[in-house]
């Protein structure tokens, strides 16, 4: 099957569109509709606005990679299946975020100061 | 004493077992979250419960004593509905005792003969069907709001003395499993920010402890009255959760949990928040 050029061009400009509009991570972690990680949690000064939010413990990149990359993923998932009392949001369980912001938001936790 | 005095002189006795039994059944509930508080809070003072979250915000707390902007065209506006004549020369105020001065403090409360809660919007809707006046939207801020807002102006002061009859014991119980249930796309229920959460802060927004909430309202903001349904039902949408609709059982059931939860503690209609 031969495949034009324009049409390449068009699904290449789709799939790129679609890519920049993708929220970053830091956007995850702040929107109401997405992880609104930012109501609960605090990041370490100059990474985010100053905030007083304390209903989860601050975030520091230390814990992070005590924590790891797939323990972080799990809880991000649904930290219920750790700590049945938790407050914190399924998120993958709940589809609120999907498997890809998932990983979004662990490369960035992880590379925090 | 002969049998049939015997017979009821033991329903009797059985009778005020079972209230007894169904009130320290609600007490018990009471006591053990207030020792949760207690707590995870041990430098707020017991009458600070009734500050809500400004009891947490030094802001808020300076403000608490001053009129919250918007409030006196809201009372205003809740007075003219309130003191409005019926078809029948008959008024609002007619419906209540001492024309519904103290009143707020008492309710929710159960009603026996309709065998539910009646809170006090509902108490309004039921003196105007009685002298075949419109109802009032219980949603709508500008004329149920208003008249809330006046209402329980009225009452400022007044200790919060809800009574919870072994009757009315499943209807406290439902509002208290509501309270704790998860709910919605977050997962959260209601005690997680407000028995788990109390004293910490969602975004800036410091969470008000489970008792105390039942005190203040509507609170006021931009201008506008918030009930406590009203609120209940923005943080529903918040758990990410379909609200109940207004005026819905489960919502009566919810202020009648924490209205008991919150007794012996003051009345104050009207009470500032910041707009979001």
């Amino acid at each position: 099957m031969r495949v034009s050029w324009p049409f390449c061009a068009i699904i290449l400009a789709m799939v790129l569109d679609a890519a920049a509009q993708q929220p970053t991570a830091a956007e995850l972690f702040a929107m109401p509709d997405k992880g609104h990680c930012s109501a609960c949690h605090q990041l370490p000064a100059g990474i985010a606005p100053a905030s007083r939010a304390d209903l989860g413990p601050p975030l520091s990149g230390a814990r992070m990679r005590e924590l790891g990359k797939p323990r972080m993923r799990a809880l991000l998932d649904d930290p219920m299946t750790e700590n049945p009392d938790t407050v914190m949001p399924p998120f993958g369980r709940h589809r609120i975020l999907d498997a890809a912001e998932i990983d979004r938001l662990v490369e960035f936790l992880h590379a925090l100061p | 004493m002969r049998f049939p005095e015997a017979l009821r002189a033991l329903a009797l006795a059985c009778a005020m077992l079972a209230a007894t039994g169904c009130l320290a059944a609600a007490a018990d509930v009471k006591n053990e979250i207030a020792a949760r508080l207690r707590a995870q809070l041990p430098s707020l003072a017991p009458g600070d419960y009734a500050l809500g979250s400004a009891a947490f915000d030094e802001g808020l707390r300076a403000g608490s004593d001053a009129p919250a902007e918007g409030a006196a065209e809201v009372l205003e506006a809740g007075r003219r509905i309130w003191a409005r004549k019926f078809k029948n020369g008959r008024t609002l105020a007619t419906c209540f005792p001492n024309g519904g001065r103290r009143v707020a403090g008492n309710y929710p409360q159960y009603d026996p003969r309709l065998k539910r809660i009646v809170t006090l919007e509902m108490a309004v809707n039921q003196c105007l069907k009685s002298h075949n006046e419109p109802l009032l939207d219980q949603g709508d801020p500008r004329s149920m709001g208003a008249v809330m807002a006046y209402l329980r102006s009225l009452s400022n002061g007044q200790k919060l003395a809800v009574r919870v009859p072994a009757a009315a014991e499943p209807r406290f119980e439902d509002g208290r499993r509501l309270y704790f249930t998860r709910m919605g796309q977050r997962n959260f229920a209601c005690a997680s920010c407000h028995v788990q959460g109390a004293g910490r802060r969602f975004g800036d927004q410091p969470l008000s402890p489970a008792i105390g909430q039942a005190t203040h309202w509507p609170v006021i903001r931009a201008g506008a009255p918030i009930t406590m349904h009203a609120r209940i039902r923005e943080c529903l949408e918040l758990m990410g959760a379909a609200p109940f609709p207004a005026g819905a059982e489960e919502l009566n059931r919810i202020e009648y949990f924490l209205a008991y939860l919150s007794n012996g503690l003051p009345l104050k209609a009207n009470v500032a928040r910041p707009a979001r």
